[in-house]
């Protein structure tokens, strides 16, 4: 076993190795005199021949065990003594390297989870998910698909070798087990487990036998639900619990990695009602597939493409023939944009510490030369190669050590950061952490860095006596020199630029687009969900007369000015909700012409009141309309624009969905009023989705009407909203105590969350570029000081000579000035070029917006012209006398 | 470095350790002794100083060739260490000795071919 305590045992064979010498040494003596050597010369010329004892212990001590553990215990001490001597220099490296690296770790964790290894399934870049553009109504992307198509391409489909269906999060209340609580469940088909080749942690994924229409209802749980509710008892499986009251019995649980669709989701269930026999052209269902080996996205869009328009003659209404698919990978679907800014980022920060490694060098340079003395002094006492190595590695090493130690905890407290703010629908956001990986790489960057530094001072050795020589002059340095560093300050300026621009960019498109008018009032306003269980509320009407009498309830509380509810409330996590194809009367669609696509909702009378959208025309829905079930809807401008271009809307009547597959004849409705657009997906719509609204009929025939099972319910207040919470929880339980509220938020947190991936996106980009600046203020302030300094003499007989303090501050600013106006020319014709990259991020601001880029530049010049006044106001008030004998 | 006499001749590299092993053949003896030995019986031909020596003498000492041990020295009042062959270190050089041996042989038919 190595002994670690290698100072003791150094200190006892020390002295016998001294004691042994000793020996030898007047042994020697003794023999020369002997031979007749008079003392005197006897004892010189043992002393000749032994030259260094010194260096004969150093070359045993070396031979010994532990020696290289010992060596380097030493040089660290020394390093550290070294550089505690020089504190400016030490503390600009260590907090230069710690933001460089802190920043890179922390961008890279990101990097890893959320952009390299999104999906924790098997083979996940073959996953691809279904998604199709109607060309023809100008809309890009529809992830929804009538589950007549998903049985078409089960059958057909020869570029997929899986195919599962599912909805997204449907709320469901969990009664039963403890108190009830609204859940999150996602409604799929059997085959998703294998398509996505995820294997539950414990138990089983529900068979296609138990997804069968008529099977009692199953359900896996998510790892958080299991956590969350059940205190992650093994003992779940086989529990039976309550959906919405449908006795249910868990089977499985997932492991922690598993959120599909998304992170929010606590339990799976089987759609029993998704069947051939029931398929529908409601476009209600997300579908995921895998490609089959050796096919290509391409392929299987084409082909995905062409089996829907192979629908088209048999359902002629229903517009297949206007679909084309634009299947995208599941990893890209999921990202989406923030990829290419995470990647950009990655470079940025990349670019950071190069640029933080360059300043850096630039400190070890200044510092070199002011050491060549004292290593050439080493080296005419013997110091070898490997110790003049030694010396400067050390000192990098014991730099970039600390340096990376407090970089990892500028990441740690970064990622929380990023964390808060990142928005809800980034995959594994909430599982970046500082892992293994993270603490690997950080080490490694760490370590190249160090050895990159270490090693600068070595490229700068000059011959010992010629370095001797000159040593003693602060001669200027090289021309050649100055010209790398302009070079590496030009760089930074650019490159704090390209950063600032950006960051720029992204907060003005961050102020647009909460400055975006979301078409309803989000102040003091309380949200919520509840949905009715099937068993106790079994139709239509006794769920108007619960949501009714939960209207009615919130409406007596105390500081409460006005209640309604919707089966969907805008921006409801990216949501369709419900939707289906319009048909006008007295306009029969030609075969071939397709009808436009809307988006219904259901709502309690008041609703546009409460929400303060504002009734363009005609008028809104009342509580009367919802009592007498008038027939009756009010669209939104979207939907006029599109149905109703260049007419009148008010009175025109229609109805949805295909109407032979309709029960009994479904009336016809009457559109009473247009309100203004409310978003549903984001709050930045381009194509505004068209919507209509309707009273919650109790009776009323209506194909296609929202179902009432779950509603969304907004009460606005003269209190601070979160407080009615509670009060409102209270009410709801004197209604039924098994309804439980689910979503419990204001409409502001729901703007908020609109912008969630705004400002997260805001937040990094403001963390690279704070940085950057930084550094680059830090590295030019430091390169300017050393140039001044080693200008002082000039600099003293220009004053002694009579230049005014004033003209020498200008020749010196102008200097650093110079270098920055070329840093600022690269950098705006960078950002300039480089502002498509980020030109879909951003909202209603041009990537090349003159204000943008004029502020910045005016920012960064401002900040880079003070870098470098300051040594230039140092160095004008020397006094020429004080200036020349520093030299 | 001061300058060796031109009668002086460097050692072959890795010669040193086998030298030393040989000095010890007689008996114990202490670093001193073992660089007179060699110089003594090379005639003054092979010095050996002690930057040289004790290396030598620490590898030998970690390989278990020798082992070293504090004794008194005859006729003087102090004491200096003494270092004895072991019997792997006597193996050792049966080895090396052969070794050599046969080296030199080669070397010397190549440089004065009969």
């Amino acid at each position: 076993m190595p002994d670690f305590r290698f100072w003791r045992w150094r200190r006892q064979e020390d002295e016998e190795l001294d004691r042994e010498l000793d020996v030898h040494f007047a042994l020697e003596i003794e023999a020369q005199r002997e031979a007749g050597v008079p003392l005197r010369d006897a004892q010189l010329a043992a002393h000749r021949a032994f030259g260094s004892v010194a260096l004969t212990k150093e070359e045993l001590r070396d031979m010994r065990r532990g020696a290289a553990l010992e060596r380097l215990w030493q040089e660290t001490r020394h390093a550290a003594r070294r550089l505690l001597r020089s504190p400016a220099f030490a503390l600009a490296t260590v907090l230069t390297l710690a933001l460089a690296v802190g920043a890179n770790a922390a961008i890279f964790a990101v990097v890893y989870r959320v952009v390299l290894n999104p999906l924790p399934y098997g083979a996940s870049d073959r996953l691809v998910a279904l998604e199709f553009s109607i060309p023809i109504r100008n809309i890009p992307s529809v992830y929804f698909v009538p589950s007549r198509l998903y049985f078409q391409y089960l059958d057909r489909a020869r570029t997929l070798s899986g195919l599962a269906m599912y909805m997204g999060a449907n709320d469901v209340t969990l009664t039963g087990q403890g108190a009830p609580e609204r859940i999150r469940v996602s409604r799929t088909t059997s085959s998703l487990a294998s398509v996505l080749r995820v294997t539950p942690a414990q138990g089983r994924w529900f068979t296609d036998a138990e997804a069968a229409p008529g099977a009692s209802q199953v359900a896996v749980l998510s790892h958080g639900f299991w956590v969350r509710r059940f205190g992650q008892d093994p003992g779940v499986i086989g529990r039976p619990i309550s959906l919405d009251g449908v006795p249910t019995v868990v089977v499985g649980v997932m492991p922690s990695s598993y959120a599909f669709p998304d992170p929010r989701i606590d339990a799976w269930v089987p759609a029993p009602f998704a069947t051939r026999t029931t398929a529908t052209d409601a476009y209600m269902f997300a579908v995921v597939g895998r490609l089959r080996d050796g096919a290509t996205i391409a392929e299987a869009r084409s082909e995905l493409t062409r089996l829907a328009v192979d629908l088209e003659p048999l359902y002629p209404t229903n517009g297949y023939r206007a679909l084309a698919s634009t299947a995208t990978r599941l990893l890209d679907a999921t990202v989406g944009s923030i990829a290419v800014t995470l990647w950009i980022l990655l470079v940025a920060v990349g670019l950071v510490l190069l640029v933080a490694c360059a300043n850096v060098a630039n400190l070890f340079l200044v510092r070199s030369e002011a050491k060549q003395r004292e290593i050439a002094v080493r080296r005419a006492l013997g110091a070898g190669n490997r110790a003049i190595v030694q010396y400067f590695l050390t000192e990098s090493a014991l730099l970039c050590a600390t340096g990376g130690a407090i970089g990892l905890a500028l990441a740690w407290a970064a990622l929380r950061v990023l964390v808060a703010f990142g928005p809800p629908n980034l995959p594994r956001l909430n599982e970046v952490a500082l892992d293994r990986l993270i603490l690997a790489f950080t080490f490694g960057l760490s370590l190249v860095t160090a050895l990159a530094l270490g090693s600068i001072p070595l490229l700068r050795f000059t011959p010992v006596i010629q370095s001797l020589h000159e040593s003693g002059r602060g001669s200027a340095a090289s021309q050649g020199r100055h010209h790398a560093r302009h070079l590496l300050m030009g760089v930074q300026v650019a490159l704090a630029l390209v950063l600032l621009v950006a960051s720029g960019l992204m907060l003005r498109s961050f102020q647009k687009l909460r400055a975006v008018d979301p078409g309803f009032d989000a102040t003091s306003t309380l949200t919520f969900r509840i949905g009715l269980p099937r068993t106790d509320y079994p139709d239509r009407g006794r769920m108007a007369v619960a949501h009714r009498a939960v209207v009615d309830r919130l409406s007596a509380l105390p500081g409460v000015s006005a209640v309604s509810a919707s089966t969907c409330l805008p921006l409801s996590e990216g949501q369709l909700c419900q939707g289906g194809p319009l048909f006008i009367e007295g306009h029969p669609f030609p075969p071939g012409a397709i009808p436009p696509f809307v988006a219904m909702r259901a709502i309690d009378g008041g609703y546009f009141d409460t929400m303060r959208t504002r009734v363009l025309r005609g008028r809104g829905i009342d509580r009367s309309d919802v009592d007498r079930e008038e027939p009756i809807v009010v669209v939104n401008q979207a939907l006029v624009n599109i149905a109703f271009p260049g007419q009148d809307p008010i009175g025109q009547r229609v109805r949805f969905g295909n109407p032979s597959l309709s029960r009994g004849s479904p009336e016809w409705l009457t559109i009473g009023g247009v309100v203004v657009n409310t978003p549903i997906f984001g709050l930045a719509e381009p194509n505004p989705f068209p919507q209509l609204y309707m009273p919650m009929f109790a009776s009323r025939n209506v194909n296609m009407a929202p179902r009432l099972d779950a509603m969304s319910f907004v009460v606005r207040t003269t209190l601070t909203p979160e407080a009615l919470a509670e009060p409102a929880r209270r009410a709801i339980g004197e209604v039924d105590s098994n309804l439980a509220l689910g979503q419990v938020r204001t409409l502001q947190d729901i703007l908020d969350r609109a912008a969630a991936q705004m400002a997260f996106t805001m937040v990094l980009l403001a963390i690279a570029a704070g940085v950057s600046l930084t550094l680059g203020v830090v590295g030019i302030y430091g390169a300017m000081s050393y140039i001044v300094t080693q200008r002082t003499g000039e600099i003293g007989v220009r004053l002694a000579l009579g230049a005014e303090p004033g003209n020498v501050a200008r020749m010196i600013v102008w200097q650093g000035g110079i270098v920055a106006l070329a840093g600022i020319t690269v950098g705006l014709a960078t950002a300039f070029a480089g502002g498509r990259l980020i030109e879909s991020l951003l909202y209603g601001v041009s990537p090349r917006d003159p204000g943008v880029f004029a502020g910045t530049t005016a920012l960064l010049l401002g900040v880079v012209l003070l870098a470098c006044w300051l040594p230039a106001r140092r160095a004008a008030r020397l006094s020429p006398l004080e200036a020349l004998r520093a030299d | 470095m001061p300058k060796k006499a031109a009668s002086r001749v460097e050692l072959i590299h890795g010669t040193l350790d086998m030298l030393v092993l040989r000095a010890l053949v007689f008996g114990p003896l202490h670093g001193h002794a073992i660089a007179t030995y060699i110089q003594r019986t090379s005639e003054d031909v092979l010095r050996v100083d002690h930057g040289s020596l004790y290396p030598a003498i620490h590898r030998l000492k970690k390989r278990g060739w020798i082992v070293g041990s504090w004794e008194p020295m005859p006729d003087r009042n102090r004491e200096a260490k003494y270092y004895r062959l072991t019997a792997a270190g006597r193996k050792q050089l049966t080895t090396e000795h052969s070794k050599w041996r046969q080296l030199a042989r080669a070397i010397a038919r190549v440089m004065e071919p009969a």
